[in-house]
C-alpha cells in the first residue's frame, strides 16, 4: 500500500517558538488518520504546510507522491481541504461559494451536493455573513465532500457542528472512506476519532508522540479496574504496576498496567470478587496520560 | 443594571487597544497647525506678502474648493484657512473610523456579543467609544491651542481653531455612531460614513468655489470653518456643531434600541442558491468582491468632478487680477495657459490623491483575504498563488482607471456646461488619465509590502500620508526639490495645460511595475499567515 501522506522530521519555528518540532506522519492511501492533539499543539500547522501555505524549515514531507510546495496547484486538484475555523466572504451566499470551489477544484457533482445540502440542512441562499459558525463549516464540508478527490483534509471540521449535524458528518466520513478517499482529520474531540478512524497519530508539542491502531495504542496503556470485594481490601498498594489505586469501604478502583493484570486479579480474587468492571482505556484516558505529564516542549502561541 | 453600566471599563479597554493609533494620530493632528503657522511666518514675513498670497488663494477656485474662503490675510487666518478644511479631515474621518471600529466591527466580529453577556449595559459600548474618541479630540484642541499660542498667535483665535477641529471630530464620531446602526457589516458602515463625509465636503467646496454662501452653510464642514479662527471668532457657530453632535448620538442611541445586536435597520437579503456559471475562476471571484467599489467610487468620483469641475471653471474667465497667480500659471503651463485649465488641472491633482488611496484600498484586499483566511480556501484548490494575487491586482489596477475616467469625463462635462466649451472635454479626461501610472505606483507601493513586509501592510497609509504632507510641505518651499521627487505626483504632466510628455509616464508605469513584481514574488515565496 503507497501511503497518501508521509512526513519525516518537519520542523517550523516562528521567531522563537517551535511550532513543529520533528514531526514524522505517515497516512496510508484509503484510510482514515485521526490527527489528535489539543490546541496550539501543531496540528494546523501541519496541515497548512501540507497544503503548500506554509513552507517547512526542515525536514520532508510528501503528498499524493508530490511535494506540497513546489506541486501545490497539482495535487490540490486531487484533495479538498476544510479549515477549522471557516470564514466566507459576507456577500456571497453559501450555494455560491460552495459551486465557487468546487469549480476552482475542478468540478462538482450536481447530485451529490443537492444531497450533502440536503442531509446537512444548509439553506444556500444565505449570504456568508448571516450564516453562524456552525453553518459555515457546513458550507465548506459540502464543497469538499461534493468534489471527486482523493484526499481529504479536514482541520476539526465539526467544532461548530451541533451533535444531529455531528452524525451526519460522521456518516458522510464513513461513504468517503468505502468509497476508497483518504482523509486527515485532525481533531481534539475523541469519540469521533474513535468512531471514524483506522489509525490514530497523538501530537502534543510539536511532534507524535504515539501512533497507530486504536488497538495498538490500547496495548501500550493502562486497564480501568473497578471492584467490590467481600472483605476490606488490603496489601493491594504494594502491588507493581498499579496506578490510581482508590479505596472506600470494600469498593477499589485503578488502573493497571497490561504486564501487571495477573497479579492485581489474583489478590482481587483472593479477597472475594462481589462484582467487577475492567474496561479498555478510552481516548480520553490515553489523552490525559500524554498531556498530563509535563511535556518536554511546551508550545506557547 | 442601567443601560450605560459598565461603560467606564469598556473605555479603559478601548484607550488599552488603541494605545497605539490615539497618541500618534492626537500628536500628529495637534502639531500640524503650528508647523503650518511657523512655515507661514517663514515663508512671508510682511504683511504686504500675507496680503498677497491671500488675495492669490481667493482669486483660485481649486483652493476655494479644498479649502475654502480666506477670512483673514493674516498668520493666524492663513494658518486657519491652511488646515480648517484638511484639520477638519483628519480629525473628522479617524474619528469616525474609531467609532465604527469600536462598535460595529466589534458587533460583526462576534466580540462585542462576548461582552453583552457580561455585565455591559445595552448603551455601555456606544457611550464609551463616544466619550474615549470625544476626549481625545478635546485633548487635541488643547495641545493644538497651546502650541498655537506658544508660538505667538492670539489666544481666542488659537483656541477657536482647536475648538472647531474637535467639533468636526465629534460632529463625525457622531455620524460614526449613527451609520453603525444602520448597516450590518463594517465595510458597509465605513462606506456610508466617507460617503456622508464626502457630501458635506462637496457641498461645502461647491459652495466656496462658486460663490454660493448658502450651500456652504448646509454643510457641517462649511460650519467649522465660519468659527473664523483669527478672523472674528463667531463662537455660536460651535454651539450649532454641539446641537447637531446631541443629534446624531441621540438617533444613534435611539437606532440602538429598537434593534438586535449585530442586526442592522435592514434585513439582509437571501442570495442566490447556485453561482452564475461565469464565477469560476479567481478573476471572477475578485471582480465579484471588487465591484461594489468601483461603481461607488467611479459614482462619488463622476458627481464630485461634475460639481467641482463646474464650480471650479464657472464664470472664471478674464476675472483674474492678481499677478502672483498669473504668474504661477506661466510658470506652470507656459504664456498662453488659460487660468481655467490651470484650476481645473489642479484640483484633478488632488482629487487623484484620493484615487490613489481607492488603488491602494483595493490592493490591500490580498491582505485582508490572507488574514481572514478566505485565501486558504481558493488557495487549497487548484489556484496558484501568483494566480490568486494577478486576480485581485488586474481590478486594482483597472478599478482607478476606470474611476479616472469618470472623473475626467464629468469634469470636463461640468467645466464645458459652466464655460460652453464642450470641446475641452477630451483634454481634461487627458488630465485626469494622466495621473493613472502615479496612482498606479501606490498601489505598487502596497502591494509590495503586502508581498514582503505582510505584517506592515498598512503602513501603505503611512507612506500615502507621509508623501501627502511632504507634498503640502513642499508647495509651502520648506523642503528640497530633490526629496520632493520621491512623491510620485509630482512627475505627473499638467496635460490640461497641453503638456503631455510621455517620458515621465513611462517612468512611472516602470516603477510600478517593479514594485508590484516585488511584491508578487514576495508573496509567493513567503508563508501565509
Amino acid at each position: 500500500m503507497t501511503n497518501a501522506i508521509s512526513v519525516s522530521g518537519l520542523v517550523k519555528t516562528f521567531g522563537r517558538t517551535r511550532a513543529l518540532d520533528g514531526l514524522d506522519l505517515t497516512v496510508g492511501t484509503g484510510e482514515v488518520h485521526g490527527f489528535l492533539g489539543p490546541n496550539g499543539a501543531g496540528k494546523s500547522t501541519t496541515i497548512r504546510i501540507l497544503l503548500g501555505l506554509m513552507r517547512a524549515d526542515s525536514g520532508k514531507a510528501s503528498l499524493l507522491g508530490g511535494d506540497p510546495w513546489d506541486d501545490a496547484t497539482d495535487l490540490h486538484r486531487r484533495l479538498a481541504y476544510v479549515p477549522g475555523d471557516v470564514t466566507l466572504w459576507p456577500n456571497l451566499s453559501g450555494g455560491e461559494v460552495i459551486d465557487l470551489l468546487g469549480r476552482l477544484r475542478g468540478g462538482i457533482d450536481a447530485q451529490r451536493r443537492s444531497s450533502l445540502l440536503e442531509r446537512f440542512e444548509l439553506d444556500p441562499r444565505k449570504k456568508g455573513r448571516a450564516y453562524s459558525k456552525g453553518n459555515r463549516q457546513k458550507v465548506a464540508l459540502v464543497a469538499a465532500l461534493a468534489s471527486d478527490v482523493e484526499l481529504l483534509i479536514l482541520d476539526e471540521p465539526t467544532s461548530g457542528l451541533d451533535p444531529l449535524m455531528e452524525a451526519v458528518f460522521r456518516d458522510c466520513v464513513a461513504e468517503e472512506k468505502a468509497r476508497g478517499r483518504t482523509v486527515l482529520l485532525s481533531s481534539h474531540i475523541l469519540s469521533e476519532v474513535e468512531a471514524l478512524c483506522d489509525r490514530v497519530s497523538i501530537i502534543r508539542g510539536g511532534s507524535v508522540v504515539e501512533t497507530g491502531t486504536l488497538v495498538e495504542l490500547r496495548h501500550l496503556t493502562r486497564t480501568s479496574v473497578t471492584a467490590e470485594l467481600a472483605h476490606e481490601p488490603d496489601g493491594l498498594t504494594g502491588l507493581p504496576g498499579i496506578h490510581d489505586l482508590r479505596v472506600e469501604g470494600n469498593r477499589v478502583s485503578c488502573q493497571v498496567e497490561p504486564a501487571h493484570l495477573d497479579e492485581l486479579f489474583g489478590r482481587l480474587a483472593a479477597l472475594g470478587l462481589r462484582n467487577v468492571t475492567a474496561a479498555p482505556p478510552t481516548l480520553e484516558d490515553l489523552f490525559m496520560r500524554h498531556y498530563r505529564t509535563a511535556p518536554q516542549h511546551e508550545v506557547a502561541r | 443594571m442601567s443601560a450605560l453600566t459598565g461603560a467606564g471599563t469598556l473605555a479603559r479597554l478601548i484607550v488599552r487597544r488603541d494605545r497605539l493609533i490615539l497618541p500618534v494620530w492626537g500628536l500628529l493632528a495637534a502639531v500640524f497647525p503650528t508647523s503650518i503657522a511657523n512655515s507661514t511666518v517663514a515663508l512671508y514675513p510682511t504683511a504686504e506678502s500675507l496680503r498677497s498670497v491671500a488675495e492669490e488663494a481667493m482669486a483660485n477656485p481649486a483652493q476655494l474648493a479644498t479649502r475654502g474662503l480666506v477670512f483673514d490675510a493674516s498668520v493666524g487666518g492663513l494658518t486657519a484657512w491652511t488646515v480648517g478644511s484638511s484639520g477638519a479631515m483628519l480629525l473628522g474621518l479617524v474619528s469616525m473610523l474609531l467609532v465604527i471600529r469600536h462598535t460595529r466591527v466589534e458587533e460583526e466580529s462576534g466580540r462585542r456579543e462576548l461582552l453583552g453577556a457580561g455585565v455591559v449595559g445595552r448603551h455601555a459600548p456606544l457611550a464609551a467609544v463616544l466619550g474615549v474618541v470625544f476626549a481625545a479630540d478635546l485633548l487635541i484642541a488643547v495641545l493644538m491651542s497651546a502650541l498655537l499660542m506658544s508660538g505667538g498667535l492670539p489666544a481666542a483665535g488659537s483656541i477657536a481653531l482647536g475648538l472647531s477641529l474637535a467639533a468636526a471630530g465629534w460632529t463625525f464620531a457622531a455620524v460614526g455612531a449613527a451609520v453603525g446602526q444602520m448597516t450590518e457589516s463594517a465595510v458597509a458602515a465605513r462606506g456610508l460614513g466617507v460617503a456622508v463625509f464626502s457630501v458635506f465636503f462637496l457641498i461645502r467646496a461647491v459652495g466656496d468655489a462658486g460663490g454660493v454662501d448658502w450651500l456652504s452653510w448646509l454643510s457641517p464642514l462649511g460650519w467649522t470653518l465660519h468659527v473664523r479662527p483669527f478672523a472674528g471668532e463667531q463662537w455660536w457657530v460651535l454651539a450649532l456643531l454641539l446641537c447637531l453632535v446631541a443629534l446624531l448620538v441621540a438617533a444613534a442611541r435611539a437606532l440602538s434600541a429598537r434593534r438586535d445586536l449585530a442586526a442592522g435597520l435592514l434585513p439582509p437579503r437571501l442570495g442566490p442558491a447556485t453561482a452564475v456559471p461565469g464565477l469560476r475562476s479567481p478573476l471572477a471571484l475578485a471582480w465579484r468582491l471588487h465591484r461594489g467599489q468601483v461603481v461607488a467610487w467611479s459614482v462619488g468620483f463622476a458627481v464630485g468632478g461634475l460639481a467641482l469641475g463646474g464650480a471650479v471653471s464657472g464664470g472664471l474667465e478674464g476675472q483674474i487680477d492678481a499677478p502672483q497667480i498669473m504668474e504661477m500659471i506661466a510658470r506652470v503651463g507656459g504664456e498662453d495657459a488659460r487660468p481655467v485649465d490651470f484650476f481645473v488641472n489642479y484640483l484633478l491633482s488632488m482629487l487623484a490623491w484620493i484615487v490613489a488611496a481607492y488603488g491602494m484600498l483595493s490592493a490591500l484586499r490580498l491582505r485582508s483575504e490572507e488574514s481572514a483566511g478566505r485565501a486558504d480556501l481558493v488557495l487549497a484548490t487548484q489556484v496558484s498563488r501568483v494566480r490568486w494575487a494577478l486576480s485581485h491586482l488586474v481590478i486594482a489596477a483597472a478599478g482607478p482607471a476606470v474611476v479616472l475616467v469618470a472623473l475626467g469625463t464629468a469634469t470636463g462635462l461640468g467645466y464645458g456646461l459652466s464655460t460652453g466649451d464642450l470641446g475641452r472635454l477630451p483634454q481634461v479626461l487627458g488630465g485626469a488619465l494622466a495621473y493613472l501610472p502615479a496612482v498606479w505606483v501606490m498601489t505598487g507601493i502596497a502591494v509590495a509590502l503586502v508581498g514582503l513586509l505582510p505584517r506592515l501592510a498598512t503602513a501603505s497609509w503611512g507612506v500615502w500620508i507621509a508623501f501627502i504632507l511632504l507634498d503640502v510641505f513642499g508647495m509651502l518651499g520648506q523642503i528640497d526639490e530633490t526629496v520632493l521627487n520621491i512623491i510620485p505626483f509630482v512627475h505627473v504632466p499638467w496635460a490640461v495645460l497641453g503638456q503631455m510628455s510621455t517620458a515621465p509616464l513611462a517612468g512611472l508605469t516602470v516603477v510600478a511595475a517593479v514594485l508590484t513584481a516585488l511584491g508578487v514574488v514576495g508573496l509567493r515565496r513567503r508563508d501565509l499567515v
